[in-house]
C-alpha cells in the first residue's frame, strides 16, 4: 500500500449510502449501519415542507454529504450565482461533511440539459473550469469536491488523458476529488482507455470520496444506469482505490430499481469487507 | 454571468443545440468536433445523450402531474410530454421547476378537453404546497384578542402555500376517481364557475372546492382588506347579521384548517 499524507481531505467517515425517499421511513425509524449518508442537493433546494423537515431529522441522527447535478462547473455562461447562493443557504442548514458535485457542464445559453456532458480536456477548459471552482470555493468557504463523470463521447481537442485533466483541476484550484470508481470503469470501456493506468494519474491527498455503483452493459458500450448491483470489474477497480489511496470515505449510489434498505447495506458490506482486507494487507507487507 | 468565447464554447453550443433538437442528422460542424474511434459510431454516442435528456425530462413531468398522467395514459402523456420538451428546454438549474408552463401548454394542446390543463393545474399548484414555504398557523385561542374595537380594523395573513385555482369543469371528481384508482367520471362542465382552494395542513396538501362568496372573501382578505371591509362587500346579498355569522364560520373552518398565520390589524386596546 502506498502511504499518503492527508493534509487536505477530510478523514474518512466510513462507508455510506445516497439517501433516496423510499429509504427515509428505515433511517427514522431505528439506527441503520452506515457512517453517513450523501443527498442529492437540489432535492432539498426548495422552499420548506416535508423533504426539508425529513432532511433535518435525518441530519440529527447522521453525518450528510450534499451532492450536487446542477452547478455546470465547466458551461462558458459562467456560474449561475442565484444557484449557487441557494446552494450555500443549504450547506448553511445543512453543515454538511464537504459538498460535491461533477466535472462537467450542463448547458448553455441559459438553458439546462439536466445531463453532466463532457468536457473536452484542453487547456482553455481548465482555465474556465479553475476560475469557476474559484468563485465556487470563495462563496461556499470551503474546498469543493468533483467528481469524474461517465462520458459516452470524446473531442479530437482534447490535449491530455482525462486524468491528466482531473489533476490538473485540483491542483491549480485546489479543490478534492470524488472518484467515481463506476464511471471509471464505464468510461474505459466506452473510449478504450486502461482504468488501472487513470486510477494511477489521480493525485493521492486529494480524493475526499469514493462511489460505488452499478451501470447497464450494452455489449459494445456501457452505460452509467444507477440500477443494478456494483459489477465485479468495478470491484476489482475499488480493490485497487483502495490500495492506492488508502481509508476514503466510501458510499453506493443507486437512483433506479432501488432494493429494499438491508439489500443496500448487505452491498455495504462487501465494501467494507474489501476494504478491510486491502488495508489487512498492506498492515503485513509494511 | 460572463460568456466566454473560443473553441469551447462553439463546442458547447454545438452539442447543445443537437442534443435540445429533432433533427437525427449531425451538422458537419459537430461532427468534426468528435473523436471516433470506431469502438461504436457517433451517432449512437449521441443517442445516448439525447435520450437521457428526454427520459430525465419526461419522469420529472411524470413525477409532478400524477393525475394527468394517469388520466391520459402512457402513450399520450409521453406524446405531450414530448412536444412540451421539444418547445419548452429547461431553463431552471433544478429539475424541480420544470413544468411550470406544461397546464398553459396543455391547454392549448388540448382546446377541447380543458379538464386535462385543469388536472395539471392541480397537480402543479399541490405540489407545489407539498414543498412551499412553512408556515406556524394560529389556533382558535389567537382569536380572542379580536374584540368589538378592532373588529373593523382587523384582518388576516394566510399561510403562503394557500393557493386559488379557478376550475370549469368536474376536473375535482376526476382527481379524486384517479386517486382512489376508480375509473374518472365523464367529463362535465359546471353549471357555474368555482374555484379550488389548495393548501398545506401539517405536511401534507389538502384541497376543496370554494364556492362563489368564501372566494371573494378570500381573495379580498388576501389583498389586505379587514373582516369588517368583507362583511361590508357582502352586503348587498345578505344581511349584517348574516354577513358575520358567515364570516365568523369561515374563520372557525380556516382555523381548524391550519389556514391563518397571523391576525393583523389589531389595534392597541
Amino acid at each position: 500500500m502506498q502511504m499518503t499524507t492527508r493534509t487536505l481531505t477530510r478523514r474518512s467517515p466510513g462507508f455510506g449510502l445516497g439517501l433516496r425517499p423510499v429509504h427515509y421511513p428505515d433511517f427514522l425509524s431505528a439506527p441503520q449501519r452506515v457512517d453517513w449518508l450523501e443527498i442529492i442537493s437540489e432535492n432539498f433546494m426548495v422552499p420548506g415542507g416535508k423533504p426539508i423537515d425529513r432532511l433535518d431529522a435525518i441530519r440529527s441522527r447522521y453525518p450528510v454529504a450534499m451532492h450536487g447535478v446542477s452547478l455546470s462547473i465547466g458551461a462558458t455562461d459562467g456560474l449561475d450565482v442565484h444557484y449557487l447562493a441557494e446552494l450555500k443557504a443549504l450547506a448553511d442548514r445543512v453543515q454538511p461533511l464537504w459538498i460535491s458535485d461533477h466535472l462537467c457542464w450542463t448547458g448553455v445559453q441559459g438553458r439546462n440539459t439536466h445531463d453532466l456532458l463532457p468536457l473536452p480536456y484542453t487547456e482553455e477548459a481548465l482555465r474556465l473550469v479553475t476560475r469557476h471552482i474559484g468563485q465556487v470555493q470563495d462563496v461556499l468557504k470551503r474546498r469543493l469536491v468533483l467528481e469524474n463523470v461517465s462520458t459516452y463521447l470524446s473531442y479530437r481537442s482534447s490535449e491530455m488523458s482525462e486524468w491528466a485533466f482531473l489533476r490538473e483541476v485540483c491542483e491549480r484550484a485546489d479543490c478534492l476529488l470524488l472518484l467515481d470508481v463506476n464511471n471509471i470503469h464505464v468510461s474505459s470501456v466506452n473510449h478504450g482507455f486502461d482504468a488501472t493506468q487513470f486510477m494511477y494519474g489521480l493525485p493521492r491527498d486529494r480524493v475526499q470520496q469514493i462511489h460505488l455503483a452499478g451501470h447497464s452493459d450494452y455489449a459494445d458500450y456501457l452505460i452509467d444506469t444507477h440500477d443494478h448491483p456494483i459489477a465485479a470489474p468495478v470491484w476489482d477497480l475499488y480493490r485497487v482505490a483502495c490500495d492506492l489511496f488508502g481509508p476514503v470515505a466510501t458510499m453506493i449510489e443507486r437512483d433506479d430499481h432501488i432494493p429494499p434498505l438491508e439489500e443496500l447495506l448487505v452491498e455495504l458490506d462487501q465494501a467494507r469487507t474489501l476494504a478491510a482486507a486491502v488495508f489487512r494487507g498492506a498492515a503485513r507487507a509494511a | 454571468m460572463s460568456a466566454t468565447a473560443g473553441a469551447l464554447r462553439e463546442v458547447q453550443l454545438a452539442l447543445h443545440e443537437h442534443l435540445l433538437g429533432r433533427a437525427s442528422e449531425i451538422p458537419g460542424e459537430l461532427r468534426n468536433q468528435l473523436l471516433d474511434d470506431r469502438r461504436f459510431p457517433i451517432e449512437h454516442r449521441l443517442q445516448i445523450y439525447h435520450d437521457a435528456y428526454r427520459s430525465r425530462l419526461l419522469e420529472a413531468l411524470q413525477d409532478s402531474f400524477e393525475k394527468s398522467w394517469a388520466y391520459l395514459g402512457d402513450a399520450a402523456f409521453a406524446a405531450a410530454a414530448a412536444g412540451f420538451i421539444d418547445d419548452h428546454p429547461p431553463r431552471h438549474r433544478n429539475l424541480r421547476w420544470y413544468g411550470d408552463q406544461f397546464t398553459g401548454w396543455l391547454r392549448a394542446q388540448y382546446p377541447t378537453d380543458l379538464e386535462v390543463s385543469e388536472l395539471a393545474l392541480l397537480d402543479w399548484r399541490l405540489r407545489g404546497a407539498f414543498d412551499g414555504v412553512d408556515a406556524v398557523p394560529i389556533t382558535a385561542a389567537a382569536m380572542s384578542c379580536l374584540s368589538a374595537t378592532n373588529w373593523t380594523t382587523a384582518g388576516c395573513r394566510f399561510v403562503r402555500t394557500l393557493d386559488i385555482a379557478p376550475v370549469r369543469f368536474n376536473s375535482v371528481a376526476i382527481w379524486h376517481a384517479l386517486e382512489r384508482g376508480e375509473t374518472p367520471p365523464a367529463t362535465e362542465p359546471l353549471l357555474e364557475p368555482s374555484w379550488v382552494l389548495i393548501w398545506r395542513k401539517g405536511w401534507q396538501p389538502h384541497f376543496r372546492t370554494l364556492g362563489a362568496d368564501e372566494q371573494c372573501a378570500l381573495s379580498d382578505l388576501q389583498a389586505g382588506a379587514s373582516f369588517a371591509a368583507v362583511c361590508e362587500s357582502m352586503g348587498a346579498r345578505f344581511s349584517d347579521q348574516q354577513s358575520a355569522t358567515m364570516v365568523a364560520t369561515w374563520l372557525r373552518t380556516w382555523l381548524d384548517d391550519e389556514l391563518i398565520e397571523e391576525l393583523t390589524g389589531l389595534c392597541p386596546e
